[in-house]
């Protein structure tokens, strides 16, 4: 684990100085001379499977741009906080970021609730603010609806209303046109995030031709699937859509011991990271679930690079959200280059010119006119997200078909209607 | 037919729960300790059990014993290192000694959980279940592993019933939870008693936990729930009452099956606790327990 | 020797808070909104010391009353949008209501019983928060509109200035007729009551008053952090970090609880390079100072220096 250790400067010595030289201090160290590094702050979940890659992408990218000189000579420095996947937490450590360790911007959370919590701060402390990997609408609908206020912070990963697209898109061709399927029981947990990602699905899945038959929320606490599965099973669907995040294993494992019979395909977060196949005792296999990007597959002609360089840095391949964190770094690198600099009015001004083609497609935000204003457009030769599958314990791509490298492969269990 | 699904799945998790709260009513009858690093000692032997098959390769028979050890050692090491050095203190007030019991206690889970999140993750695990596949009962298609774990889970608290009626050990055990000065004017070593009861709770709870990682799956997460589930279960059934537990321990389980499957997932645990707050009202002691 | 103890306490008290008050001067914005918490935090524990030290409940409930505070008052500020100082009122005011809701158990079972009675409190609100997410936001979380202000060094103020009251009142209380009948009534409830005192009507005040602080004290966090969840002010790991921090600062205290939750605080920061480990070694050191000085850290001070 490559972390930023930094002793805690907890008593800064030139606060003690009189308030005069603090004043000519502060003048001085605003304005950035070129030996100054441009610092970001990485606040993650390092305890979760999807949030432990944010730190590690993003300082494997700070790596390869200070390798090749940084930002016209200025180091980018990542200063990395654990927030052991609390909000309250969070806020400390975002307070910590921008008052103490005086970073430019901020890259944070994979969680929607924690993304939330941090927003108004952004706005209060005037820090440039990205998610990787939390998806709930409100997150850019809020930059929106007071673009002066809350126009720091970014949404650097597909909101749920665009990933019910995605998976809807998927859906269409994978299972309609060639499984010919016609009916769907949605299955998601209670979270920030899943609640417009469920209205997506309510409203696109009819569209495609899959009847939605049922609609199963759970609590995020809940361990035993049992009654869940059953009553899935009880409305005879030919498909479960699922928008799974805080639970993926014990969904999964149940799934496969009580042999349920229908195929899952949807949002499954833990699904994207590469262990999941042996915390899962390979019951993974057959589960469908939609990624940004994943191993082996030339989203970009950047993607296999990173995750194969990412693998060999740190032993495993990274989560949905260490690819959207490597690109944030690029792209915030690439804005203070076009802004000329790490002003958080300028800052924000050039992100909002963000035209970066990184590990997930291209990565262009949302202007001030649409509802998901600074959120990453969605669409084809932007960013699509692509469908993978679980086969004998490895994750491999089966949509879009230009990148796909197999089809769809289920265990004997599963009964794929073809009627 | 729904019927039928509620009752066999009601009773899987049931005699879970059961096995779980056994040990620690067994603990608490006999030495008077509430042991809150209950939960850490199960998901710490689940986690064993799958990174013995996982990550060293070995069977699924020699990953579940080693789960099962790894139990009992981590209940010894609860007991010489946090309950043993308490009970023994000159420093602490004995009146005092039940809340420094929770307290460590509660403290030494939190510390097992924390290792058990750094070294391994805080995602969930679970343990390659001893038997796969499906069978049809009654018209419910039931996991093999469900009924192995209900057998398992019958068996093992048959054999504790044996143990304690039918033994030396466990006749003294008893002993012990009825009166504890009785048993050392008798010449046996209290102790001693105390270490017995230590390992036999570290197998249950062993078990418990590998048994819990098949079914289920367990993350560092499910530490506090399944302490707090225990606790629940074992006062609700009258604290030390071996048998109030086991009857708790089906009320809660069936309670909480009914409920999602009539009601909703959402709410499975509300009428559990609503139940146990009614109780403490109407009957403090438990349902069998002695006051 | 009781006088002369006090009176240098009352000093050593005095002379740290006026440095206190003054840190805004030399010390970074991030050490004092650490701080910030930790007075807040420090709240939480001094009330359940009243409760717990005192009365001798074994009480894991705090979060049922700090959730309760916290909740009501973001909620009234996020559904009606009134003001931040009436929203923390009537925050502690249901903190009340729900003090005396857990206090009707506590007057008829004890011990352990009592202890699960709070513990299901807590879970039960716990459920209520997710079932009813249309109001308090769920699993989400609610978001605040009002913050109290973004000032660093007011925020600092505003809660060192509510602990050292607290502190004061809730301290004075722990050394009057009240706080001594409490004490003999934990130990004792029996004796206590053949005294003649009526162990009931202290019970209830305690709990009142120990609910009041606690709920304040959640409802002026919510609006520091400008955010209330289920992590932040009612999951059981909080109130464990409330009870952890009184037995390390030192059993009925009061004081000792304030100065355990800021060295809990502060020391789970400074353990930051540490990264995952930090929660296992504070929780490490906590076990050692429960075997080794069960007195906690006050109260082994308070041994020497009455042994000397």
């Amino acid at each position: 684990m490559a972390k930023t250790s930094r002793s805690p400067r907890f008593w800064s010595v030139r606060k003690l100085l009189g308030a005069a030289a603090l004043g000519l201090l502060a003048t001085a160290s605003s304005q950035a001379s070129a030996a100054d590094p441009i610092k970001i702050g990485v606040i993650a979940e390092a305890q979760a499977i999807a949030g432990a890659s944010i730190p590690q992408a993003a300082q494997m990218a700070a790596d390869e741009i200070n390798a090749k000189g940084g930002v016209d000579g200025r180091k980018i420095e990542i200063i990395s906080y654990d927030n052991h996947s609390s909000s309250a937490d969070s806020v400390r450590a975002f307070q910590r970021a921008v008052n103490d360790d005086k970073v430019n911007v901020v890259i944070a959370s994979y969680i929607s609730e924690v993304v939330l919590a941090l927003e108004p701060w952004a706005s209060r402390l005037k820090t440039p603010f990205i998610t990787p990997g939390a998806a709930s609408n409100e997150i850019s609908k809020s930059v929106h609806s007071d673009y002066e206020k809350n126009k720091y912070t970014f949404h650097g990963y597909l909101t749920s209303a665009a990933l019910a697209l995605s998976v809807c898109d998927a859906a269409k061709e994978l299972l309609v046109e060639q499984k010919h399927m016609k009916s769907a029981v949605i299955m998601s947990e209670d979270a920030a995030w899943t609640k417009p990602l469920d209205v997506g699905y309510e409203e696109c899945l009819p569209k495609i031709g899959l009847k939605v038959l049922d609609h199963i929320r759970f609590s995020p606490d809940t361990t035993d699937f049992t009654p869940i599965f059953n009553k899935i099973e009880g409305s005879k669907p030919d498909v479960i859509i699922t928008g799974i995040s805080h639970v993926g294993v014990q969904p999964t494992v149940q799934w496969k011991n009580q042999q349920v019979p229908i195929p899952m395909l949807g949002i499954a977060s833990q699904a994207t990271n590469s262990t999941f196949g042996k915390d899962t005792n390979d019951a993974a296999d057959g589960v469908l679930y939609q990624g940004v990007s994943g191993p082996d597959v030339a989203v970009t002609p950047k993607s296999v690079p990173f995750a194969e360089g990412f693998k060999k840095k740190y032993g495993n391949y990274p989560s949905y959200a260490g690819y959207t964190s490597y690109d944030e770094v690029y792209y915030i690198a690439d804005a203070v280059k076009r802004g000329g600099s790490t002003d958080a009015d300028k800052l924000v001004a050039a992100l909002e010119k963000t035209d970066w083609e990184g590990t997930i497609g291209r990565v262009q935000f949302y202007g001030k006119e649409d509802p998901f204003t600074h959120s990453i457009k969605y669409g084809k030769g932007l960013v699509t997200g692509l469908i993978l599958q679980w086969q004998d314990g490895k994750q491999v791509s089966v949509w879009p078909k230009e990148i796909a490298k197999g089809s769809l492969k289920f265990p004997s269990f599963i009964k794929v209607t073809a009627n | 037919m729904l019927a039928f699904q509620i009752l066999i799945d009601g009773f899987a998790i049931s005699a879970l729960y059961a096995l779980g709260a056994t040990g620690f009513t067994l603990i608490f009858g006999v030495s008077g300790v509430l042991n809150l690093s209950h939960g850490a000692i199960m998901v710490l032997a689940a986690v064993a059990a799958w990174a013995a098959a996982s990550v060293l390769h070995l069977d699924t028979y020699a990953g579940a014993l080693i789960g099962v050890a790894v139990g009992m050692v981590a209940a010894f090491a609860t007991y010489f290192a946090v309950v043993q050095p308490i009970q023994r203190s000159t420093r602490i007030a004995n009146e005092e000694k039940e809340i420094f019991v929770l307290t460590g206690t509660l403290l030494w889970g939190i510390m097992i959980q924390e290792l058990i999140a750094y070294f391994f993750t805080n995602n969930a695990k679970t343990v390659l279940p001893i038997v796969g596949g499906v069978v049809n009962i009654l018209g419910v298609r039931t996991p093999k592993n469900e009924i192995f774990t209900a057998v398992m889970c019958c068996l093992a608290i048959g054999l504790l019933w044996l143990l304690v009626n039918r033994t030396r050990t466990g006749k003294a055990v008893l002993a012990a939870s009825m009166n504890p000065r009785g048993v050392t004017l008798l010449g046996l070593e209290l102790t001693r008693i105390y270490v017995v009861v230590w390992a036999i709770y570290g197998i249950l709870a062993g078990i418990a936990g590998v048994l819990l990682g098949m079914f289920l799956g367990v993350s560092s997460y499910s530490v506090g729930p399944l302490t707090a589930s225990a606790f629940s279960i074992v006062v609700l059934g009258g604290l030390g009452s071996v048998s109030g537990s086991l009857i708790a321990a089906f009320v809660v389980g069936y309670l909480e099956t009914l409920t999602a499957y009539l009601v909703s997932p959402a709410y499975r645990t509300i009428p559990a606790l609503l139940l146990l707050v009614a109780v403490m009202y109407i009957r403090p002691q438990g349902l069998l327990g002695r006051r | 020797m009781a006088a002369f103890f006090k009176s240098r306490l009352f000093f050593v008290s005095l002379a740290i808070v006026v440095i206190a008050a003054t840190l805004p001067f030399y010390v970074s914005g991030y050490v004092l909104g650490l701080l910030t918490v930790a007075y807040y935090f420090g709240v939480f524990a001094m009330s359940w010391d009243l409760l717990f030290g005192f009365a001798g409940e074994v009480n894991f409930g705090p979060t049922f009353l700090i959730g309760v505070g916290a909740y009501t008052a973001g909620i009234l500020n996020n559904q009606y949008g009134w003001s931040v100082y009436l929203c923390v009122a009537l925050g502690a005011l249901a903190a009340v209501i729900a003090g005396l809701v857990l206090a009707l158990p506590a007057l008829r079972v004890r011990g352990p019983y009592f202890g699960l009675t709070t513990l299901v409190a807590v879970l039960i609100l716990q459920n209520f928060v997710v079932v009813f997410a249309d109001l308090t936001g769920g699993e989400i979380g609610l978001t605040i509109p009002d913050v109290i202000t973004i000032d660093p060094n007011v925020n600092y103020w505003i809660a060192l200035g509510f602990m050292v009251i607290s502190a004061a009142i809730l301290y004075g209380l722990s050394q009057s007729p009240i706080g001594l009948v409490l004490q003999a009534s934990g130990q004792d409830p029996v004796q206590a009551g053949a005294l003649g005192f009526n162990i009931v009507k202290h019970k209830l005040a305690a709990f009142i008053v120990s609910a009041f602080f606690s709920g304040l004290s959640g409802a002026l966090l919510v609006f520091y952090f400008g955010t209330a969840s289920v992590g932040t002010v009612i999951d059981i790991a909080v109130g464990v970090n409330v009870i952890v921090a009184a037995v390390l600062g030192g059993r009925r205290t009061v004081l000792g609880a304030a100065l355990g939750a800021i060295f809990l605080i502060v020391a789970g920061e400074f353990l930051r390079p540490t990264g995952e480990l930090a929660t296992f070694i504070v929780s490490a050191v906590a076990l050692l100072v429960v075997l080794f000085f069960p007195g906690g850290f006050l109260g082994a001070a308070l041994s020497r220096e009455g042994r000397s």
